[in-house]
């Protein structure tokens, strides 16, 4: 159970949990204590000054950012004394700031403009002067104007607690400025262009750099939905204005280490309105593609699936809803009658690693334990999840790195175990054994030719003893393997480079007969690729069908091509990495006349004769909750798994990357590079 | 019987700037040359020692003849051959370059605890340490004492900090041993960013095992193996003795593994600062050694509970340190007699400004500002007015003649407006603007803020800005009100110790002297005549003789006259220099 305090704010009782800071206690009573430099989740820095409140038996006020709770405290957050500094805080503040809340962008939702407001000040008591810094606005992402900046230093923690490292303080007194190193613009330093700071930015100062009379925050209408883009599964928040969206932000809790974008998520949506966006269907008329209806394109396709009947070949996508997936899991066992369907979770994964990988929520794991994964936020790969355990770890948890080789992770672990990592895992759960640790008998039985126990590992398997919550992220090659250390503790979550490919295998999308690999190899007569998978080639077939969003390598050598709508533009719900449920909610209409995956599937099997059955909530639910076994397992990596992250990633984004200001990211990468 | 001559020559930071290693060398040329030692059977050798606090005088040269001392003031190495052949060969002092009774005064009335071995001994050889009965102490805690026993004596002695905020010593040491820790650490604290304070490099210099003997016996009494000297890298003399004292004290095994053959271990590093003011506040400094900027932040916990690293942590001042071997040596009862009945020991303070005397004074706590300024210092300089003694350094206030009886100890001069901190004291005389004195110290502080925390970066700003316009003769009605609103706010919201104090030569200023603040914003007058944009220079018809002196040097030709006739000084051209003011013997050109 958790400790609990009783503490009175301005005459309220509550009960609070032991431990929290007086800004977050006070938030649970309902009252809210003015804040500029507060980051739920971090350590209160005391800099804006603003939060001050007065304790009883204390004669001096205290920042409630910084002052932990005790039991039977008594805290007056509305003092006239309290109230007073604040007034007088804000009232410095305006005194260095430009005030054009009639034409800024950040007006509505700016803090400053808001405890102006409240202390009723129009203008600043004291002569108002400018910086007159110049602005940062070389990329087209972010913008910086320091002219609006008033030091909360928000932008400098959350950056370098994702382990970026990019903004710092240089500069004394008034003088004092946020810079990159040296001073340089932004894509001179190693921002990767999350956009973290300005999800954490409270004036102008940092913005995405389009948002220029895009609206301001009162105009949008807000979206809760997911990032399908990797194996992240990021929630966002769209922001939407006359049917286009205008800005994604992070959408998680704040205070959670998963409040992150990486820049395809935040920025990748101007691909929507790409020109190689699918709008109509298209049919192949002698050898070009035409365009066509969907009567016409359905009415071909269904022809041709009934010719080919359980032939029939189907590799999807993992990047698809749960709803999607069900439908075309559907369509296919109803009215295709085929076993040829798979998707491209084979290509780094066995689907049944999904029925045994756990539930589990970071925030609250004090050992980390990362095996064969090589995390990057700067090469992108699962770039959230790498920000997150860097979090965890400045927060105070442990990681252990357990990878082949050095990877970005490893500067920031608490233990490092290179080389092979199966030797590794045998050598921790020997160790743990020798500590006296219950060891499951059948993983006994596979123990064999245990490595040398080194000093690391007597230490890792210490570490891993003393956790609470130990969590395992692992890379599907060697779940297996690392099932074994999980019998013993903690629990295991393997990571993968598909936004819903748990939801997808759980969805029953496994082929029974024909893998990815042979589907794509040899020749059948036909073959429908459902969503992006990362296929360049025509493969040896007789008709192909493609669905999907973008004109692709792939569609082009297609015989029909039907549009999909894009993640942002359907509902539905996906299953993420750690096993939770998340929602996607359309934000915008469907480009041109695509339809959703699932709507296509429909509409070709009412055609064939058919009327599929709509997925409900509740058999995803029931899909979902499967209660993972997981069980000793020899010491073995899954085989056939080989493919690199970084460029598979790349690969399946492509079209978003080619069609959106990203373009811009990788051609200065590029040239970085060439230097 | 053999005569024994020893020449000590100044090697502080002010002997050397002089010339010191010139004179030295000079001397030790003279020893040699003239065969000296065999020619008059006597054992005479040539040394260097530290600071001794007067460095107006430097070089300044202790010529000690079987024991009788006499001391000699700015030599220069072509002196030394007249004092050798004249004093060391024919033991006739040179009198014209004795430093006479002013320097014997200024030192006879001090109480020497912490600097009693600077300027006496050889700060780069240990064995001049040792031979004054140094590391006995530190040998003594090691070998002999408990951790609490040590604690203990500290806390008797009523030992508070030096560094400023006077934080009682042994209560420190106390939380620092009751915490366990594997890793645990002692911090010397060597930045000294105030302005004209010199006392901890002179320390450092001057008799560097003091501090290093300290440190042994806090790690000793807090369970500590691990210790850092912070010093200010504008410190070079400081940072090379220290490092030679540690060297010299790894290889005598005081530090180390085992120290003094016991099982106590102890490893010491020298760490250079970056130089900013801020970085002398102990959490900034913690964050400096961890490689971060230096930036205080607010303590959740005490040092002593999470410092360095998060790891316990006692951090002390150089001067705390310094004590603390005296203390161990000669008891609790002894140093806390020395003081007050709250504060304990003696305090050096640097004195400067209008005095006769400046320079390094060691105090007995409780001594009255009027002893050290006038008996020590030797009154004001030129039999000008005293007008106020600002202490504690830019974060300290200004304190008027009335209060010149002020006992000097942290909770009296606090009283009084200012503070201890840490042991700077400023004279100002009646030509003293007591607003620009402000003015002066704020510009310190604004410019030194680290910038975190908004009231200290935008607030010391403003009333920066208010003091600036004041003294061009902007000021507005209601600016002294602002003045001390600002102040207020400041010193209540800031996160540390510089925002919290800033405003104190504000403020103090505002108390005793609010009437030259009317006078610069209502009248439009500077009452001392510094205030540039409010001063007027005038000839006075009367009693110009027309000799044109004022004219020849003025840069602006701003002076009409024709010889022997009073001259005129044009107000639209003249940019106030006050070159004509300084150049007219007869006292013709008035400044108002
Ligand atoms: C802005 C600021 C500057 C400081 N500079 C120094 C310094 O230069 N030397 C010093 O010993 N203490 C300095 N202090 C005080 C230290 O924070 C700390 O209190 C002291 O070093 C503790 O040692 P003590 O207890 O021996 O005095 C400074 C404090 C502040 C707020
Ligand atoms: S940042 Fe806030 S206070 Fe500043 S101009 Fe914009 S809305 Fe107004
Ligand atoms: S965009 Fe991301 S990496 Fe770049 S400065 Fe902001 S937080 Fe740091
Ligand atoms: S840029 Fe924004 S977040 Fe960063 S310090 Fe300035 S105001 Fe705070
Ligand atoms: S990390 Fe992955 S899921 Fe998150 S925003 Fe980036 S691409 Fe989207
Ligand atoms: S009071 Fe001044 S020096 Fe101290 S933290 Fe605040 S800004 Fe920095
Ligand atoms: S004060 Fe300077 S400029 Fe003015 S008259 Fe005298 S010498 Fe000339
Ligand atoms: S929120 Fe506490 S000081 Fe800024
Ligand atoms: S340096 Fe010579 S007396 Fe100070």
């Amino acid at each position: 159970m958790e400790e609990v305090v009783k503490i009175n704010i301005d005459g309220k009782e509550v009960e609070v949990p032991a431990g929290i800071n007086l800004i977050d206690a006070a938030e649970i009573a309902g009252i809210h204590i003015p804040n500029l430099c507060y980051m739920k989740g971090m350590k209160g820095v005391g800099a804006c000054r603003l939060c001050l409140v007065e304790v009883e038996g204390l004669k001096a006020p205290v920042i409630a950012c910084n002052t932990k709770v005790r039991d039977n405290m008594i805290v007056k957050t509305k003092t006239e004394r309290v109230q007073e500094v604040r007034k007088f805080v804000i009232d410095l503040l305006l005194s260095m700031h430009p005030l054009d809340c009639m034409t800024c962008t950040k007006s509505g939702i700016c803090n400053l403009q808001k405890y102006a407001y409240e202390f009723e000040l129009k203008e600043s008591s004291f002569t108002r002067k400018k910086f007159g810094y110049p602005v940062d606005a070389a990329n087209p992402f972010i913008k910086r104007d320091p002219d609006y900046c008033i030091l909360c230093g928000r932008c400098v923690r959350v950056c370098k607690e994702q382990g970026t490292n990019v903004l710092d303080f240089m500069g004394r007194g008034i003088e004092s400025k946020v810079v990159t190193a040296n001073d340089r613009p932004l894509q001179e330093s190693e921002c990767t262009f999350c956009g973290s700071c300005v999800d954490a930015c409270p004036v102008n100062a940092l913005l995405e750099a389009d948002r220029w009379r895009k609206g301001r925050e009162w105009e949008y209408e807000k979206y809760n939905s997911v990032c399908m883009l990797c194996g992240c599964a990021c929630e966002i928040k769209v922001s939407v204005r006359e049917g286009d969206i205008q800005k994604i932000n992070s959408g998680a809790k704040d205070g959670s280490v998963e409040k992150y974008l990486c820049a395809y998520g935040r920025f990748g949506f101007d691909s929507l309105r790409a020109e190689s966006r699918l709008s109509t269907p298209l049919k192949r008329v002698n050898g070009e593609l035409k365009e066509t209806t969907w009567e016409d394109a359905i009415n071909i396709v269904s022809t041709k699936l009934k010719e080919a009947g359980k032939n029939t070949c189907i590799i999807s996508s993992a990047s698809i809803t749960n709803e999607d997936a069900i439908t075309l899991k559907r369509f296919a066992t109803e009215v295709l009658k085929t076993q040829n369907i798979g998707s491209t979770i084979s290509l780094y994964s066995d689907p049944k690693v999904f029925k045994n990988s756990g539930k589990a929520d970071i925030n609250s794991s004090d050992l980390i334990i990362v095996i064969g994964l090589n995390l990057s936020q700067w090469d992108r790969v699962l770039p959230a999840i790498d920000a997150a355990v860097r979090k965890r770890v400045n927060r105070g948890a442990k990681l252990i790195v357990i990878n082949e080789a050095e990877t970005g992770l490893s500067t920031v672990a608490s233990i490092n175990l290179r080389g092979n990592e199966i030797e590794s895992i045998k050598a921790i759960i020997t160790a743990l054994k020798q500590s006296g640790a219950e060891i499951d008998k059948q993983t006994e039985e596979y123990l064999s030719d245990v490595r040398e126990i080194t000093e690391e590992i007597t230490k890792s398997a210490g570490m891993i003893l003393n956790a609470k919550s130990p969590l395992i992220l692992v890379s599907p090659e060697l779940f297996n393997a690392a099932s074994n250390l999980a019998l013993i503790k903690g629990d295991i979550i393997a990571v993968y480079p598909e936004s819903n490919a748990r939801g997808v295998a759980l969805m029953g999308i496994e082929t029974e007969s024909k893998s990815y690999a042979e589907m794509t190899d040899s020749k059948y007569s036909l073959l429908y690729i459902a969503g992006n998978v990362p296929l360049q080639n025509r493969p040896d077939t007789d008709f192909l069908i493609v669905q999907n969003s973008y004109m692709n390598d792939i569609a082009k050598n297609a015989d029909i091509v039907l549009p999909v709508a894009e993640y942002l533009e359907t509902s539905g719900t996906i299953i993420d990495y750690a096993g939770r449920i998340k929602h996607l909610n359309r934000a915008i209409d469907s480009h041109g006349k695509s339809k959703s995956h699932r709507e296509i599937f429909r509409e070709i099997a009412k055609k064939m004769g058919t009327t599929l059955k709509m997925p409900v909530e509740s058999e995803i639910k029931k899909a979902a909750d499967v209660k993972a076994k997981i069980s000793a397992m020899p010491f073995e990596k899954t085989k056939n798994l080989h493919f690199e992250p970084d460029k598979f990633i790349e690969t399946l984004n492509l079209t978003v990357i080619n069609n959106s200001r990203l373009i811009w990211l990788k051609e200065a990468f590029e040239v970085k590079a060439e230097k | 019987m053999e005569k024994n001559i020893i020449i000590k020559v100044c090697m502080g930071t002010g002997g050397v700037a002089s010339g010191g290693e010139e004179v030295l060398a000079k001397f030790r040329e003279m020893i040699t040359e003239s065969n000296l030692n065999a020619k008059i059977s006597s054992n005479c050798h040539a040394q260097k020692v530290g600071c001794r606090g007067f460095c107006s005088k430097d070089v300044l040269v202790d010529v000690i003849v079987d024991d009788v001392k006499t001391t000699y003031k700015h030599i220069k190495p072509d002196m030394v051959e007249r004092i050798f052949n004249e004093h060391v060969i024919n033991g006739v002092p040179v009198n014209e370059w004795l430093a006479g009774p002013e320097y014997n005064n200024f030192h006879d009335k001090q109480t020497k605890v912490v600097l009693s071995h600077c300027g006496d001994i050889d700060p780069e050889d240990i064995d001049s340490y040792i031979a004054v009965g140094g590391y006995n102490a530190a040998k003594k805690a090691v070998l002999e004492m408990a951790p609490e026993e040590i604690v203990n004596i500290i806390k008797n002695s009523n030992l508070r900090g030096r560094g400023g905020a006077g934080f009682p010593t042994g209560l420190k040491w106390e939380l620092g041993l009751r915490i366990k820790s594997d890793v645990k650490y002692v911090i010397c604290n060597g930045d000294e960013g105030d302005p004209g304070a010199f006392m901890d490099r002179s320390v450092m210099e001057g008799d560097p095992h003091s501090v290093i003997e300290g440190m042994i016996i806090c790690a000793k009494a807090t369970q500590s193996n691990s210790g850092y000297i912070y010093v200010r890298a504008e410190y070079p003399l400081a940072v090379k003795r220290l490092q030679m004292a540690i060297e010299q004290c790894l290889m005598k095994n005081f530090l180390g593994n085992n120290i003094f053959g016991s099982d106590f271990s102890f490893d010491l590093k020298i760490f250079q600062g970056a130089g900013a003011f801020v970085c002398g506040e102990a959490t900034a400094l913690m964050r400096s050694i961890e490689g971060k900027r230096g930036m205080p932040s607010p303590k959740l916990w005490r040092s002593a509970e999470r410092g360095l690293w998060d790891k316990p942590t006692v951090l002390n001042n150089v001067e705390t340190f310094a004590n603390v071997p005296k203390i161990i040596l000669n008891g609790a009862n002894w140093y806390r007699k020395l003081g007050t009945e709250r504060s304990g020991g003696t305090k050096v303070f640097s004195l400067s400004g209008k005095v006769r005397n400046t320079g390094l004074v060691e105090v007995p706590l409780g001594i009255s500002l009027r002893e050290i300024i006038y008996d020590i210092g030797g009154g004001i300089e030129g039999g000008k007015n005293f007008k106020a003694v600002q202490t504690g350094g830019p974060s300290g206030g200004c304190i008027p003649a009335e209060l010149l009886d002020t006992e000097v100890d942290y909770e009296s001069l606090a009283r009084a407006g200012s503070i201890m901190g840490s042991g700077g004291m400023v004279v100002l005389d009646e030509n003293t603007c007591m607003v620009n004195t402000a003015k002066f110290f704020l510009e310190f502080t604004q410019a030194e803020s680290c910038g975190k925390c908004t009231p200290c970066r935008i607030g010391t700003k403003r009333m920066l800005e208010i003091l600036e316009r004041i003294t061009s003769g902007k000021g507005k009605d209601g600016d002294i009100e602002l003045l001390e609103e600002l102040g207020n706010h400041i010193r209540a919201t800031s996160l540390c110790g510089l925002g919290m104090t800033a405003a104190n030569p504000v403020l103090s200023t505002l108390k005793y002297f609010r009437d030259e603040y009317i006078a610069h914003i209502k009248e439009k007058r500077c009452p001392a005549a510094v205030c540039r944009d409010l001063i007027t220079f005038t000839i006075i018809e009367e009693l110009c003789k027309g000799c044109g002196s004022c004219k020849r040097v003025c840069p602006a030709d701003a002076i009409r006259g024709t010889r022997k006739s009073p001259h005129r000084i044009d107000k639209e051209l003249c940019i106030k220099c006050g070159s004509c003011f300084d150049a007219c013997k007869f006292k013709a050109i008035l400044k108002v």
